[in-house]
């Protein structure tokens, strides 16, 4: 239960976050398109998007280690390793680097 | 890519709102509403759309489950479990997308349109899998308190294999198409895995925020998804299935889901005739 609670604590902060970022961030863009700082809030809001479910199992690898499931904290670790791994082809797709 | 406009946000934001609307009202994500009219309507690049669908996805689930978390509903580890799979066939999923060209998307995502509206038809009176209320819910299996029947609902989870293999499937679908793949998971978790459907939702909708991450990450890297779009996509979504679970809850779903299955076989043809260019 209390993983169920600390989950839906993260989950909501990253809504929040996110969607306070995203709307103030297209609002700005659409009056000033070129402007650093909207750009900069756009992005902000969608990696927190991103990272909102990530947040959310490494709170579940913290509870579940916490409680001795390890075989649930190995799963929750496999999950994570995954989304990292998704991360990293993202970063060898950009073009950038 | 057209231009980042007042007009063309506000028609995104609509679109956004209109397929949360029906995704919220059918159990289903929007995507699969949202995409064909990204790509189709407003010709963005497949991969475009599909990147904004899934950051519509990932909020869409956060804000769903941060409602249910703690209700017992959603059932954490089975869906932890099933993560395992949907975010290897979504990782999976996000890189061979890259070298996939659009015209076989397109012909995929009719192909997925038309499992998902035979799948909404085939279902219009299926309500629920037979309980045993004396079942022993095991390691996996879940309860939790139904309003409607005042009682504790218990359920065990069969076949896991099956689940799990169609968690592997739809985490793949999700990131190749830009949809949830709750579609194809949930009928499975409810036929097949002796899982409630509203607890098979439940889980399904958690998952999909993991799900959908694990692809869109991979468009975001590789400069295929426009902050401004998703940000009025995103907004959108999350009006539109406010308003569907605010409003929806009464309306009669039947004829919603015959004339979605319309929408999809009309949708399913155009991708068809796009992609066969």
């Amino acid at each position: 239960m209390k993983l169920e609670r600390a989950i839906g604590a993260v989950l909501r902060a990253g809504v929040l976050v996110s969607s306070a970022c995203l709307t103030l961030g297209l609002l700005m863009t659409l009056i000033n398109p070129n402007g650093a700082l909207p750009q900069a809030l756009l992005n902000t809001g969608i990696i927190v998007l991103l990272a909102t479910p990530v947040a959310r199992v490494v709170v579940s690898i913290a509870q579940y280690t916490l409680e001795r499931d390890w075989t649930f904290a190995m799963l929750t670790t496999v999950v994570f390793l995954e989304l990292l791994a998704s991360a990293v082809a993202a970063l060898v797709f950009n073009r950038k680097l | 890519m057209p231009a980042l406009t007042v007009t063309l946000a506000l028609i995104i934001f609509g679109i956004g709102a209109g397929s949360g609307a029906l995704g919220a009202l059918l159990g289903l994500g929007g995507g699969v509403f949202l995409v064909p009219f990204l790509n189709l309507v407003l010709g963005f690049p497949f991969g475009a759309a599909a990147a904004i669908s899934l950051t519509t996805v990932i909020a869409t689930s956060s804000t769903v489950s941060a409602g249910r978390a703690g209700k017992q509903l959603i059932n954490m580890k089975l869906g932890m479990l099933l993560e395992v799979a949907t975010a290897a066939g979504s990782f999976l999923g996000g890189v061979t997308a890259q070298f996939i060209s659009q015209s076989v998307l397109q012909k995929m995502f009719g192909v997925v349109a038309i499992a998902v509206a035979v799948i909404m038809l085939s279902r219009l009176k299926r309500r629920n899998v037979i309980l045993d209320p004396g079942a022993d819910p095991g390691r996996l299996g879940g309860r939790y308190y139904e309003h409607e029947s005042g009682a504790d609902v218990i359920y065990r989870v069969k076949r896991l294999p099956v689940a799990i293999g169609a968690s592997f499937v739809a985490g793949n679908v999700s990131s190749l198409l830009g949809i949830g793949g709750g579609i194809i998971k949930v009928p499975v978790l409810n036929a097949w895995c002796g899982i409630p459907l509203r607890a098979a939702a439940a889980t399904s909708a958690f998952m999909i925020g993991v799900t959908a991450t694990a692809g869109a990450v991979i468009y975001y890297g590789h400069g295929q998804l426009q902050p401004a779009l998703a940000a009025a996509a995103v907004l959108g979504v999350q009006v539109g299935s406010w308003g569907g679970m605010r409003f929806g809850a009464a309306a009669s779903s039947k004829w919603l889901k015959v004339m979605m299955a319309i929408v999809l076989f009309i949708l399913a043809a155009m991708m068809f005739v796009r992609g066969g260019r």
